[in-house]
């Protein structure tokens, strides 16, 4: 026990610690968003996209990591027209894959660098989180947020039905751009922060829990945080007692505790959720009823 | 005769190839209630959703209100000015629920106490994939009527009956009949097209009977 108390002090493990927090607040939001879209895909697409913006960024002399996230931007604005399609998110996230690695390899041998280094450079441990990586985890978690709270009913249409978004008046183009463009560069950032495993820990899993929990887009996301939040702090700790890489602890208890979900009965998840069981909707109200009832 | 509150004017609509709307001509005037009928596949759907911007049109204009629609703000606005109950009532890939769809239509006071009138108050809270097709289609309708409240000119009804048993198909036709909106409704059920100013029916994307 004073082993763990003692790597508790160490700075690394500090900021490792923030890092999951803050990263547990904010992306399983991105997690929601990425299922709700399902476009589960988009991590590996990213991941490539990345790899070919920093083969751009060896080449031509520009921060690598930057034209990385740069390059997930881009290509997440550039997949937004094609969600008009009825089956246009998913399969596009495979097209954008299979072009991105196919172009990096281009770029980086055109510009005389192993492909190998450059995945490198895409590749974080939570526990190499440095203060700057804090800022950034910091931004994007807010960046989240605002995207959540300030449209969350448009939100909520939008990925219920697109068309139905777009008969209730909702800018449906605008915002599912802005969406895939957050997702996209949360995915590049998160990969460099946290390594390419543990984003799905980040993201997907708790999404992919609260999917199984909340019965609306408000009460997913809160329940992906609240699973976000439980699973890191119990693989942070788990991984420190067990002196474990903490990548694979933390998947696999986010992995259990998803699992868990699946194996709640629906009428034991009525009782955990109370807005399930209350009947607080269809209250008739007198402006409307003058005009509906004769 | 006032001027058409809604025109078709050769309307062509396709998928691919194959042609599903045909230079079709139709005026509708304000206020009326004009009920679209035909097989299926003849095209209904898909003039309707032609209207709202849903299904691009390969010829031919479509104006509401003197209006057609060119830009993302007169589609904008277009459906604003027309509230719209689908034929495809999903359950949807995420989840919603029956208020946050209310919620959607313009006025939600409103969109409540249509929900009242239709039978499906209380059911406010549930997602909306929990629901019956009746109780779907009954709240989708609440939404639309909500719309209309909130100052939507037309309602457009792809077979809003459909899902419901034969006192649910008479209420709504009376709900429908006394709206002071003009109506374009599509429908297999005879009470609605009884509850209509007039009948077009469509066959192989051509507009046969007005």
């Amino acid at each position: 026990m004073d082993g763990f108390l003692d790597l508790l002090t160490l700075p690394a493990v500090q900021r490792s610690a923030i890092g999951l927090l803050i990263a547990a607040v904010g992306l399983p939001i991105v997690g929601v968003f990425i299922i709700g879209l399902d476009i589960i895909a988009v991590r590996f697409a990213m991941m490539h996209v990345a790899l070919l913006g920093i083969a751009v960024g060896l080449l031509t002399g520009l921060d690598p990591m930057l034209c990385g996230l740069a390059a997930c931007a881009l290509a997440g604005a550039g997949v937004a027209p094609l969600a008009r399609r009825p089956t246009g998110l998913p399969g596009a996230m495979g097209l954008l894959m299979t072009f991105a690695i196919a172009a990096a390899l281009l770029v980086l041998s055109v510009s005389g660098v192993n492909a190998t280094g450059a995945f490198e450079l895409l590749w974080g441990s939570i526990l190499a989180t440095r203060d700057i990586d804090l800022y950034v985890l910091g931004a994007l978690a807010l960046v989240v947020h605002v995207l959540f709270w300030r449209w969350r009913r448009q939100l909520a249409l939008l990925l219920f039905d697109r068309e139905l978004a777009l008969c209730s008046g909702v800018a449906a183009g605008p915002l599912l751009l802005a969406l895939l463009v957050v997702i996209a560069v949360a995915i590049g950032a998160s990969i460099r922060l946290t390594g390419a495993l543990l984003v799905d820990a980040l993201t997907i899993l708790p999404a992919l829990g609260a999917r199984n929990l909340g019965r609306s887009l408000r009460s997913m996301v809160a329940w992906a945080i609240a699973l976000g939040i439980t699973g890191n702090s119990i693989g942070f700790v788990v991984a420190l007692l067990l002196d474990q890489p903490p990548g694979p602890v933390l998947v696999l208890v986010a992995g259990t505790l998803t699992l868990l979900t699946y194996l709640i009965p629906e009428g034991a998840r009525d009782a955990i959720d109370p807005g399930r069981r209350a009947g607080r909707g269809g209250d008739p109200v007198s402006a409307g009823q003058r005009m509906w009832q004769h | 005769m006032t001027a058409a509150a809604i025109r078709f004017d050769s309307v062509t609509c396709r998928y691919g190839r194959r042609t599903a709307v045909d230079r079709v001509d139709l005026d509708i005037a304000a206020g009326e209630h004009v009920a679209l009928t035909g097989a299926n596949g003849s095209g209904k759907t898909t003039l309707l959703r032609a209207a709202l911007g849903l299904h691009p049109t390969a010829g031919g204009t479509i104006s509401v209100g003197g209006t057609p629609a060119d830009s993302r703000s007169e589609w904008t606005r277009r459906r604003r000015d027309v509230a719209w109950v689908p034929q495809r009532l999903t359950p949807g890939r995420f989840p919603l629920l029956v208020d946050e769809l209310l919620d959607s239509g313009g006025d939600p006071a409103a969109a409540r106490a249509a929900a009242n009138q239709l039978g499906v108050a209380g059911l406010g809270s549930r997602p909306l994939h929990t629901l019956s097709g009746g109780q779907l289609q009954r709240v989708f309708l609440a939404r639309a009527l909500g719309a209309v409240a909130a100052g939507a000119r037309a309602l457009f009804a792809d077979e809003p009956t459909a899902a419901l048993d034969f006192d649910g198909q008479e209420q709504v036709a009376t709900l429908l009949a006394r709206l002071p909106v003009t109506v374009v409704v599509v429908s297999h059920d005879r009470a609605m097209s009884r509850a209509c100013d007039r009948v077009a029916e469509m066959a192989a994307g051509k507009l046969r009977v007005v």
